[in-house]
């Protein structure tokens, strides 16, 4: 087993290499791009625009309340229709990952606000500060302690949920796999040539999250 | 001590400072004040006012609505019903900008409410750098000077974490002080301090006091209370029950409800 798995690995690496690039990129993209748009949900529902928190809730509840897949199936039939210009699978399932990772995000930043004393809000008012002051300066550097831990782990959930662009043949890792698998047919082995790579990836962003958490730490004073 | 509006009206301009001004300007009239929260009513119908330069305590027993009330002074709290007066305008008038007007009432709170990712300097000189559009190193001067004043100079690049209970009261005091208020609110300042720190609190405020600061204080410090006010008031079921100098409410209450809480905590 061990040397089919190395001399699988020795033949066909650099279609792991294009697939774990595929995965980065992709996880990425839609790391930065769910934490801008889930932010600005987060403040949409803080608002205090009903309006506002109504649309914010409709959709955490539709994003949350379906399976990813489902989503997944359906911004790449629905986009294409809707697009004027010619959209790649690949842009299909980059938006509706972003669409739902920020359902996610916006959940942790909101909470990570709210989580703020009060008090801090209410001492800057009496100040006489304006309340984008008092959101930028005040309240949101102390939410930010709150919210990276959490958004660290969303980060990786982010990452194995790229796994599921497979289904329709988006350049990953797990389309690695099934290409991999499909030239040889020696399933096991080139499974876990892909799962040990996740694992790197994951184990290398778990220890970076886990330095980075200490210092916010250590800098609380 | 009834005031007669009209002559406090013809005695503007007296914004003098130093020695204590005579008490004639109205600072603060509060007038048919209610709130509200959902059924529960806290304030009913409240009629007061708090002259340029006086100190006025607010005693009574937890839950009479003394913080609800002060809280109403700068609209921290949005009254039910009723006017709030401050300096002259009706500040509850959506057409003012209460946000304008807060920064001329320093507020301090029971828990301090410093800020904890700000240094003691950067705690002081926020609100009047930003908003007041004050040059940093005149805003940090000036900081530096008031915390000289209530002896935390040597705190100054320290951060909040570092401070006990007393210094970080002391902080919120000079930080509401930077932004040069015409009034100062004290919500229950040293009820959250342990023992041995009420009296480095109690000795800024009332320094403050004799400053010529109009002050309004909510506490249960009743021997001090009775030293620094002009007046007290004694509030409970959401109304000033009875008011009046240090000794009219101290020696000779006659409101049923004032007689029963004095004797309970003198």
């Amino acid at each position: 087993m061990f040397d089919t798995i190395l001399a699988l690995w020795d033949k066909y690496y650099y279609v792991y290499l294009w697939g774990l690039w595929g995965t980065i990129w992709l996880s990425a993209a839609s790391v930065a791009a769910a934490s801008v748009v889930g932010t600005g949900l987060a403040f949409l529902r803080l608002s205090g625009i009903w309006a506002f928190d109504l649309l914010v809730r409709a959709y955490l509840g539709v994003l949350r309340g379906t399976p990813i897949l489902l989503q997944l199936y359906f911004f790449w039939i629905f986009l294409p229709r809707i697009s004027p210009i010619e959209l790649s699978d690949t842009m299909c399932i980059l938006t509706a990952l972003i669409v739902n990772a920020a359902a996610y995000v916006s959940e942790v930043v909101r909470a990570g606000i709210q989580a703020v004393d009060i008090g801090q809000t209410e001492a800057a008012r009496s100040l006489g500060m304006r309340p984008h002051n008092i959101m930028f300066r005040i309240v949101l550097p102390q939410a930010v302690k709150n919210i990276l831990p959490a958004l660290g782990n969303e980060y990786i959930t982010m990452i194995k949920q790229t796994s599921l662009a497979s289904v329709f043949f988006v350049p990953e890792l797990m389309t690695s796999y099934r290409t991999v698998q499909s030239a040889t047919f020696l399933a096991l082995p080139s499974l876990i040539i892909a799962g040990l790579i996740y694992l790197v990836l994951t184990t290398i962003l778990t220890k970076a999250l886990d330095v980075f958490e200490r210092r916010l730490k250590k800098s609380e004073r | 001590m009834n005031v007669d509006y009209k002559s406090g009206k013809e005695n503007v301009g007296g914004g003098s400072r130093g020695a204590k001004p005579p008490l004639t300007d109205v600072l603060i009239r509060v007038e048919n004040l209610s709130k509200s929260f959902g059924k529960l009513k806290v304030l009913s119908g409240i009629n007061e006012e708090v002259r340029c330069g006086e100190v006025v305590s607010i005693i009574g027993p937890s839950g009479g609505g003394k913080s609800t009330f002060l809280r109403c002074l700068n609209l921290l709290e949005q009254p039910t019903d009723g006017k709030v007066f401050f300096d002259g305008v009706n500040i509850c008038d959506r057409k003012v900008d209460i946000v304008e007007h807060r920064r001329k009432i320093g507020m301090v709170f029971q828990q301090f409410n410093v800020f904890p990712h700000l240094t003691v300097t950067e705690n002081i000189t926020i609100a009047p750098t930003l908003e007041k559009k004050i040059p940093k190193a005149q805003a940090v001067e000036r900081a530096h000077s008031l915390l000289w004043r209530v002896g935390l100079l040597d705190k100054k690049d320290e951060y909040p974490s570092r401070l006990s209970g007393g210094q970080k009261q002391r902080l919120a005091i000079v930080r509401a002080l930077a932004m040069e208020p015409m009034a100062m609110l004290f919500d229950e300042p040293t009820s959250a301090l342990d023992p041995e720190m009420v009296g480095e609190v109690l000795d800024v405020i009332r320094d403050l006091a004799k400053s010529g600061m109009t002050i309004v204080i909510v506490t249960h410090e009743m021997g001090f209370a009775r030293e620094v006010s002009d007046r007290v008031l004694f509030m409970d079921g959401g109304v000033i029950r009875e008011a009046g100098t240090p000794d009219e409410i101290f020696e000779c209450a006659e409101d049923q409800r004032t007689v029963e809480f004095l004797s309970m905590v003198l």
